[in-house]
């Protein structure tokens, strides 16, 4: 079958690769009808997290058609239009049966890596390094997803694959951020980054009763998007100092949860930028905080900070002072797919959030290098590429 | 020119800093290092599985999942009441074979001694329940004689007898929690058959001892 491999640092391409086939009592095999880019493949891509070696198949966003089943499979057939989260979750450890499914104890094979890095081991990843697992990823024909009745569900009749495919991932972590903030009504949310991620948590932070939600972006497309779409009132952070505007927008309080859905990548303006920018392609530091940074500068005291960006390893100059002093809550982490997906679906079928529309560049899977390109310089107002390996 | 009192100056201090360093390496070296008594190396490792302690001996005691569990590397036979033979190989591969003599010491407490193996191996474990609701926590001693030569060979080898108790600990609590272990080895990949033997070996690095 065809899939598009990691080649080396920033260099993708479309090679033949045997196809998957069942291993363990669990797996289900999936026919990919639609795979989507996520800005955290540009971190493997790029070379910032560890462990990815020549060959990888990339992708974890993903949905499709089941074509086999492990016999220890209950609840899926073949045939079944499934769509999968990103995080393998066992469903029989301790975080599987209180819902931190991205924290499960069985579903990274190879921890050794994570477990130097970060004290333990979490979930593993589909298509995320060897650090996260080994796992092929979802830029394929076929995928092998392990616990198939944990982590793949069947979708509603009606909702198109170029929708429901951000229910894997851009949705469910996108909510949980919005989730995080605890919103009781009437708050104002600032969410910084306005790509997929970014206008999910903001939706949700809507849904979840936030009075006001502001978005924090440099790509006037993206904010005008995001402030056409649901009204949210936006800051370019290229022409206006944000903390700054955010502390007149609140009259002085400060938003009241800020969510960070940008990660290790970020950009921003000014010197901070370019020495944070210099150090980490000089491998001295692994991730750029601005966002984080200026989140918990911003936020109100005693407020929440929400970050659902990746970030890997280290980072300096976090203000850990303000943070400490203004009684802030920081609450982050890779989404706990299974526990959001299914009420999520529901939305989606409601026609409550329609996420179809980040799907701006649908390619086949031929073109997935090019998709990228496009995807991280953010030309021709892209704001998803998503790949159909199927031939239409 | 540099004069030669500056030469030694440099000399003295590259010594000094030279020293210091080996004598970092070598505290934290010690440190993780495994005990010693009486000329036994002695570790205790411990993993939490999340089933009551009645479940964990359920499945150790239902014999049909006990077999379809081990089948990739031990075979169990019963030879009284408490005692058992059981023969492993290297869930590696590496065709290393180890018989061993499994004593069942209380109603939560299991020993074993190798009886025929590479390595002359001891060790008991004990099932105590985890505070709250987190299960069963399983507490593993292991006593191993070994010249500081083979241990150094072992450790490069992979078969370091901590690090195989590590993945042991976790195979069984994969294996009771969800009636399987993971692997990802022969998922697809653009990879050549040289590259994926390479793929391999640090797939194997990545998994050697590591706990979640």
């Amino acid at each position: 079958m065809k899939a598009l491999c990691w080649e080396g640092v920033r260099k993708l391409a479309v090679r033949d690769v045997p196809e998957p086939r069942i291993r363990a009592e669990g797996d289900i095999i999936v026919r990919v009808r639609a795979s989507s880019v996520c800005g955290s493949d540009l971190h493997l891509i790029n070379g910032y997290l560890p462990a990815m070696r020549e060959g990888d198949i990339l992708g974890h966003e993903f949905m499709g058609e089941v074509v086999e089943t492990g016999p220890g499979v209950r609840r899926l057939k073949a045939g079944d239009r499934v769509v999968v989260g990103s995080v393998v979750a066992c469903g029989g450890c301790w975080y599987c049966r209180t819902e931190q499914y991205s924290l499960c104890d069985n579903s990274n094979p190879q921890p050794v890596l994570t477990e130097k890095l970060w004290g333990h081991a979490p979930a593993g990843i589909l298509g995320y390094s060897h650090a996260a697992g080994g796992y092929a990823g979802s830029h394929a024909e076929y995928i092998r997803v392990p616990f198939g009745d944990v982590g793949a569900f069947r979708v509603p009749d009606g909702v198109p694959d170029d929708s429901v495919v951000f229910a894997s991932d851009a949705l469910p972590t996108g909510w949980m951020a919005a989730d995080f903030c605890g919103l009781k009504g009437g708050e104002v949310v600032a969410v910084w980054g306005a790509g997929g991620v970014g206008q999910m948590a903001a939706r949700a932070a809507q849904i979840l009763g936030a009075e006001r939600v502001i978005v924090i972006d440099r790509l006037p497309e993206r904010l005008g998007t995001a402030a056409a779409r649901f009204g949210v009132e936006t800051i370019n952070y290229a022409e206006t100092d944000v903390l700054e505007a955010l502390r007149e927008l609140t009259a002085g309080r400060g938003p009241d949860a800020c969510i960070e859905a940008v990660g290790m990548e970020s950009h921003d303006v000014g010197p901070v930028h370019a020495y944070d920018t210099a150090k980490q392609a000089a491998r001295l530091t692994t991730d750029r905080p601005a966002p984080v940074r200026q989140a918990i500068m911003a936020c109100r005291k005693g407020g929440t900070v929400s970050i659902v960006g990746v970030y890997g390893g280290l980072v300096d100059k976090f203000p850990l002072g303000a943070a400490m002093n203004k009684a802030l809550v920081l609450r982050m982490g890779q989404m706990h797919a299974q526990r959001y997906i299914p009420m999520l679906l529901d939305r989606v079928a409601a026609g409550e959030i329609d996420p179809g529309y980040l799907a701006t560049h649908p390619m086949s899977l031929q073109d997935g290098a090019r998709g990228y390109e496009i995807f991280e310089k953010k030309q021709d107002g892209c704001l998803r590429t998503v790949l159909h390996p199927q031939p239409a | 020119m540099t004069s030669n009192g500056t030469r030694w100056a440099l000399a003295g201090a590259a010594t000094v800093a030279a020293v210091g360093v080996g004598r970092m390496v070598a505290r934290r070296r010690r440190r993780h290092q495994p005990g010693r008594e009486g000329g036994w190396y002695v570790v205790q490792r411990a993993i939490t599985v999340d089933r009551p302690v009645n479940a964990v001996i359920g499945f150790w005691t239902d014999r049909s999942r006990l077999d379809r569990a081990l089948a990739e590397w031990a075979t169990l036979e019963r030879l009284d009441d408490n005692r058992w033979r059981c023969v492993a190989r290297d869930p590696a591969g590496g065709g290393t074979e180890w018989r061993a003599e499994l004593t069942v010491d209380g109603p939560r407490r299991l020993s074993w001694r190798v009886t025929e193996g590479p390595v002359a191996q001891q060790g008991r474990v004990e099932l105590v329940p985890a505070p709250r609701d987190r299960g069963t926590e399983i507490r593993a001693e292991l006593r191993w004689r070994s010249g500081p030569l083979r241990r150094a060979l072992g450790l490069t080898a992979g078969r370091d007898p901590d690090l195989a108790l590590r993945d042991t600990l976790r195979r069984v609590k994969s294996l009771i929690e969800t009636g399987q272990m993971i692997d990802t080895r022969h998922d697809p990949s653009g990879r050549s058959p040289a590259q994926e033997a390479a793929t391999d070996r640090v797939r194997e690095r990545l998994t050697a001892g590591g706990r979640p």
